[in-house]
């Protein structure tokens, strides 16, 4: 424990460090299977072909990157918003050897083909089973902090990070229920129709228990944090918070419109979807608001320009989800490359944007020091936000050409375009993909230079301050 | 209308009467300073010991 600020930080020290090496292998992985499509030759079975590298990508983006991250922070937020020491630090430093060894389980067991099938719950049982233990350690950890408070009332990042405790504990068990036939392969507790709505009522519900309210809880103490400013309304915050609890988990099944699921909850998932944009859109005036007469720290702050064009991107995310969760939108965009330039908007864009603020913000105060280099940090942000622009934009320019040209009909009805015609046209957008993927591992490099070197002046300071 | 229809409705309904005394709650005239505290206790919360609490100790004294 770092008892000078009588907070046990050294474990998010752990946390941080572990997910921006996981976060390297989810971008290192995601270029190189962005050329394996602009340049199939580059597949090499059985491993290394894209089939087994884009689940390892996925699952050490949003579970090394994303959950490492926000392991980090909630304990990092916790601590401070009780004011109080974690719960248990030994049970924490278990959860850190566990959660990497789950994420190089999955990695491992992904390229050996081990698969359920299901996105963002490709892990077989064994795996799948420590990823529970994984989560009740933590859970429980987080939840005794809050328990034993020396705070009346929670911030609002506080009911953001209980909610994602309860949501991803429901949604994971609920979703991974199957029953194994051996060590290596088990099969779906449902069946058809069932699976497919219970499978996307998780997929959904891991964009908003994993990928919007922990950055969101994240964002909105940071924000304050960097500005020195307190947030415009928690008022805001707190309604925000309950109207998206209420909505979010009835929005799953925009993933299966027109699929056999009943009508009904067609209908059903894209009304709340786009019921989603009110309280999406209050987080977003409430950090604009707290900007009030702050706006030049834009400028000035690069921590700032990290959180503002994040919850920016969260914004648009949150236009564009549910715009395509509509019927007829969804109809022509469904299937295409605009889904990933959609996705890579909210991870890049949204999520990886505040996280790197909250590293930028945690790291020189955890290790009694100052930032390495602030020209470097801002040399990574305009690298990771062209890189990200460059990938979605493209993407959804290809989207509507793969869209429209799917669609386009002869007079006697009959198809325009055979399908691999409308594969050959999406080439250079690919190669333009490739590229932004690297600009963007670029940012990232120099992100994690100035952290690695942020780091060696913490420990060397502090070394000529014993000697 | 069958009586898992009437359930699913009497579920929905008490949700949305619950989310309902929530806003209302939150926006109460009465309950405004108190709502907007949090976000300025926040503020001051980098160290946990005695001496600089940053404000009331309410629990585990």
């Amino acid at each position: 424990m770092n008892q000078q600020e009588g907070y046990a930080d050294d474990i998010v020290k752990g946390f941080v460090i572990w997910s921006m090496v996981w976060g390297l292998v989810a971008v290192l992985v995601g270029v190189f299977i962005s050329f394996q499509i602009a340049f199939p030759q580059l597949n090499f079975p059985p491993y290394l072909t894209y089939g087994r590298l884009r689940p390892i990508h996925t699952n050490a983006g949003i579970f090394g990157w994303g959950i490492g991250s926000f392991m980090a922070f909630f304990i990092y937020i916790t601590q401070r918003l009780t004011r109080t020491s974690l719960w248990s630090p030994g049970l924490a430093k278990a959860q850190l050897w566990l959660f990497n060894i789950v994420i190089a389980l999955a990695a491992v067991t992904l390229a050996m083909g081990m698969n359920r099938s299901k996105e963002y719950a490709e892990l077989e049982w064994p795996v799948a089973s420590l990823v529970v233990v994984l989560w009740v350690i933590f859970a429980v950890n987080i939840v005794m902090t809050i328990v034993k408070r020396r705070e009346e009332q929670m911030y609002i990042s506080l009911w953001y990070i209980l909610a994602t405790l309860v949501g991803v504990a429901v949604l994971y068990l609920v979703n991974n229920a199957a029953i194994p036939v051996s060590l290596t392969k088990s099969y779906s507790a449902y069946a058809g129709a069932n699976d497919a709505n219970v499978q996307w009522w998780y997929g959904h519900n891991a964009v908003a228990m994993v990928l919007t309210t922990p950055p969101l809880a994240i964002f909105y103490y940071f924000l304050p944090k960097a500005t020195g400013v307190p947030i415009y309304s928690h008022r805001m915050s707190v309604v925000a918070f309950w109207s998206l609890i209420f909505m979010y988990l009835w929005t799953g099944a925009h993933h299966l419109l027109w699929a056999p699921v009943p009508d009904w909850v067609q209908t059903l998932a894209m009304g709340f979807s786009v019921m989603l944009i009110a309280p999406s859109w209050a987080a977003v005036f409430n950090g604009y608001f707290s900007m009030n007469g702050q706006w030049h720290q834009m400028r000035e702050n690069y921590l700032v320009k990290f959180l503002i064009f994040g919850i920016t991107f969260y914004g648009m995310q949150t236009l564009q989800g549910p715009s395509q969760s509509i019927r007829t939108f969804s109809a022509f965009i469904h299937f295409t490359d605009w889904v990933p330039g959609h996705v890579h908007m909210g991870t890049l864009g949204w999520v990886s944007l505040v996280l790197f603020a909250a590293i930028y913000y945690t790291i020189p105060r955890l290790y009694h020091t100052e930032i390495y280099s602030i020209p470097l940090a801002n040399v990574h942000f305009w690298l990771v936000l062209t890189g990200q622009l460059i990938f979605s934009i493209t993407m959804w320019i290809a989207g509507v050409q793969q869209a429209a040209m799917l669609n386009a009909t002869n007079p006697d009805g009959s198809l325009h375009y055979s399908f691999i015609e409308t594969m050959v046209e999406l080439y250079p957008y690919w190669h333009m993909r490739a590229l932004g993927g690297v600009i963007y591992l670029a940012g990232l490099l120099v992100f994690l230079y100035n952290i690695y070197q942020t780091i060696n002046g913490g420990k060397t300071q502090a070394a000529a301050q014993r000697a | 209308m069958d009586s898992a229809s009437i359930y699913y409705l009497g579920v929905t309904l008490i949700l949305f009467l619950v989310f309902a005394a929530i806003v209302a709650r939150t926006y109460s005239r009465k309950h405004r300073e108190k709502g907007e505290e949090p976000k300025f206790r926040m503020m001051d919360d980098d160290k946990p010991t005695d001496e600089n609490k940053g404000g009331r100790d309410v629990r585990r004294k």
